[in-house]
């Protein structure tokens, strides 16, 4: 019994070592994403005033333009992040779960 | 003002109707620190929403950009992008490794008491920081809206709180926070609609009419941080503080499980986020309508903004459209203090009395219904301890706490909770480490700094985050380096990234 519990404790630790490298995979570049946006955006405001205050639809000026695109960003990103989660990480959780679950090793 | 105090009385007898039907649904520390963790995702989104938008988000946004133009803008985004870390980082891990607290975490990762300790300094420091202020605003606010003196208004919505949490725990906190949600967003749709008809539904006029009147620099960034360092300070404050905000985070305990607690992460960005969108059109639209000069002259703050803007669109002063729509701004504007209070006073009496009192005095053998009293008698503590420092902050500067307590949270417990779920050799030392280097830096550097000391400022910046936060990776990083290897706690790391990505606990 001890061994097989063993096992399945290695078996789903190997599944948790596969799920953080798919949510590695994905997070890290959503994560550069969205600091980039708003890091970005507020380096540019601090540094770069003139081209904060270009003009770009009527009285809009690409600051204000930016900053609606940041909302837009976080919101989609959120959506994906959803998405992802439910298609990609969810089963693998799921696996490392079950892995364990009828071993007894679980608590 | 009669209509105001009516509105005020309505919105505390449905508080306190809430709290009634609470309290008799609150009996174990489940209960009364997580409702019993069985709320739905929207559910808990609306909480979230009513939770992170304080006072300083309803009023404060509206009126820094009707004063200052595109700065207000900035810092109504950064709260929804905050979200982000909390999505992808910390709300599903939260969920999985802790039961009531910040400090849940830490001590599941390490097991020493020592770290535990260290957790609940970081949320008392920065609980207090918060709720401070927040108690010296709603005098104030209390105060110009319904003309009490400032000390029976910090009274008032001190005892409040102390009611809902004592009695009604966090089922009670969870609906006050709802009920404020709703009618946040009721009055921002409102407002939205009304601004919308004015300008013939095309918010590029308030765009056009803001920059004719206070000319295109109105529309430019710096005109209220003038240091580009400010800015970032306050961007990297925003994105990381709110995942090391206490208050907010415990509210993923009253879910479930882990894709609940996701499900709503994404409730409140769309639900937080529209309203901090809209505050940017109410600041143009009060700029425009209002004119800033009356606004300074209700407020040198500007948090009279949003009720003035109010009362125009209902049809002005005098009028009765008008009286109601400032009534109605005005007591949505108190029960937002109030639900932020209350979330304030819970999660600091978890650090209390759950953490500290159960966990590092007693080693975690306290009985039950022993705890939930004990849980119950330290907000009454917390409630009172807070009034009395609402009281003896009248008149002294406490937008440094504001600024330090966001600081706090992005410097000392983002480190500490990140390096706990992420890196196998983070260990005890790094806990300390960490949450001594981001506390001692932040608030040595809010003091010396222009908030505290205006023009003899020692240094330059009001917000000291871009500093403090990189000098509490690194305590954190060389604490762990100097504590040594700690063996046993590595080698349980597996077990506990299969807690943190699944949930399961395993032995």
């Amino acid at each position: 019994m001890a061994r097989d519990e063993a096992a399945a404790l290695a078996a789903a630790h190997a599944s948790v070592r596969q799920l953080i490298a798919e949510k590695l995979r994905y997070l890290i570049p959503m994560t550069i994403l969205f600091m980039v946006g708003y890091v970005g955006l507020t380096v540019l405001a601090g540094f770069a005033k003139d081209l904060i205050g270009t003009k770009v639809v009527g009285p809009l000026n690409l600051g204000f333009v930016l900053i609606a695109l940041n909302y837009l960003l976080s919101w989609v990103l959120a959506i994906a992040y959803g998405r992802i989660a439910a298609a990609k990480f969810d089963p693998l959780a799921a696996k490392a779960t079950g892995e364990i679950s009828g071993s007894g090793a679980a608590r | 003002m009669t209509l105001t105090l009516g509105m005020f009385v309505v919105i505390l007898l449905i508080t306190l109707a809430i709290t009634y039907w609470a309290a008799k649904r609150t009996s174990t520390t489940a209960d009364f620190y997580a409702a019993d963790s069985r709320l739905t995702a929207a559910q808990n989104g609306f909480a979230l929403a009513g939770d992170w938008c304080s006072a300083a988000a309803f009023l404060g946004f509206t009126g820094l950009t009707a004063l200052y133009g595109m700065d207000g803008a900035f810092y109504a985004l950064g709260p929804l992008v905050a979200f982000c870390t909390v999505l992808f980082l910390i709300a599903e891990p939260m969920r999985n490794t802790g039961k009531y607290t910040l400090g849940d975490v830490i001590r599941s990762r390490m097991q020493t008491r020592s770290s535990l300790l260290a957790a609940i300094v970081g949320t008392v420091v920065v609980n207090f920081a918060y709720l401070m202020p927040q108690m010296a605003g709603a005098g104030v606010l209390v105060r110009l809206l319904t003309g009490i003196s400032y000390d029976w208004a910090v009274i008032f919505v001190g005892i409040s709180m102390i009611v809902y949490v004592a009695f009604g725990g966090m089922l009670a906190t969870t609906w006050v926070q709802i009920v404020k949600a709703v009618l946040m967003l009721s009055a921002g749709a409102i407002i939205l609609v009304l601004i919308l008809a004015q300008v013939h539904f095309n918010p590029l006029t308030l765009f056009a009419a803001a920059e004719q009147k206070y000319t295109a620099k109105y529309l430019l960034p710096g005109n209220y941080l003038k240091n580009p360092f400010d800015q970032i300070s306050l961007a990297l404050g925003y994105t990381l503080g709110l995942s090391g905000l206490p208050h907010v985070m415990t509210r993923f305990y009253t879910v479930p499980d882990a894709k609940v607690a996701r499900r709503s992460v994404v409730w409140v960005m769309f639900l937080a986020g529209a309203f901090f969108a809209g505050t940017t059109l109410f600041g143009l639209a009060a700029a425009d309508f209002v004119g800033q000069d009356a606004i300074r002259a209700a407020d040198r703050g500007g948090n009279l903004t949003l009720p003035l803007l109010a009362q125009y669109l209902g049809g002005g002063k005098g009028t009765f459209g008008g009286d109601l729509m400032l009534g109605f701004v005005a007591a949505v504007a108190v029960a937002t203090i109030l639900a932020v209070v209350s979330a304030l006073t819970l999660s600091t009496s978890g650090a209390i009395a759950h953490d500290f009192y159960v966990n590092w005095v007693k080693g975690g053998k306290v009985e039950g219904r022993r705890e939930v009293w004990i849980a119950r008698a330290t907000s009454v503590a917390i409630g009172l301890l807070a009034i009395a420092l609402g009281i003896l902050a009248q008149g002294v500067n406490v937008a440094v706490l504001v600024i330090l307590a966001i600081c706090v949270a992005a410097s000392a417990n983002f480190p500490v909770l990140i390096l706990s779920l992420f890196w196998r050799r983070f260990n005890t030392g790094g806990v300390i480490g960490g949450m001594t280097a981001g506390l001692v830096s932040s608030v040595v550097l809010a003091m010396i700094g222009p908030a505290m000391r205006g023009a003899d400022a020692l240094w330059p910046l009001v917000n000291p985050t871009v500093v403090s936060l990189p000098l509490g990776f690194l305590g954190a990083v060389l604490g762990t380096l100097f504590w040594g290897r700690d063996t046993e706690n590595e080698r349980r790391f597996d077990a506990f990234l299969l807690q943190v990505h699944t949930g399961v606990a395993s032995k």
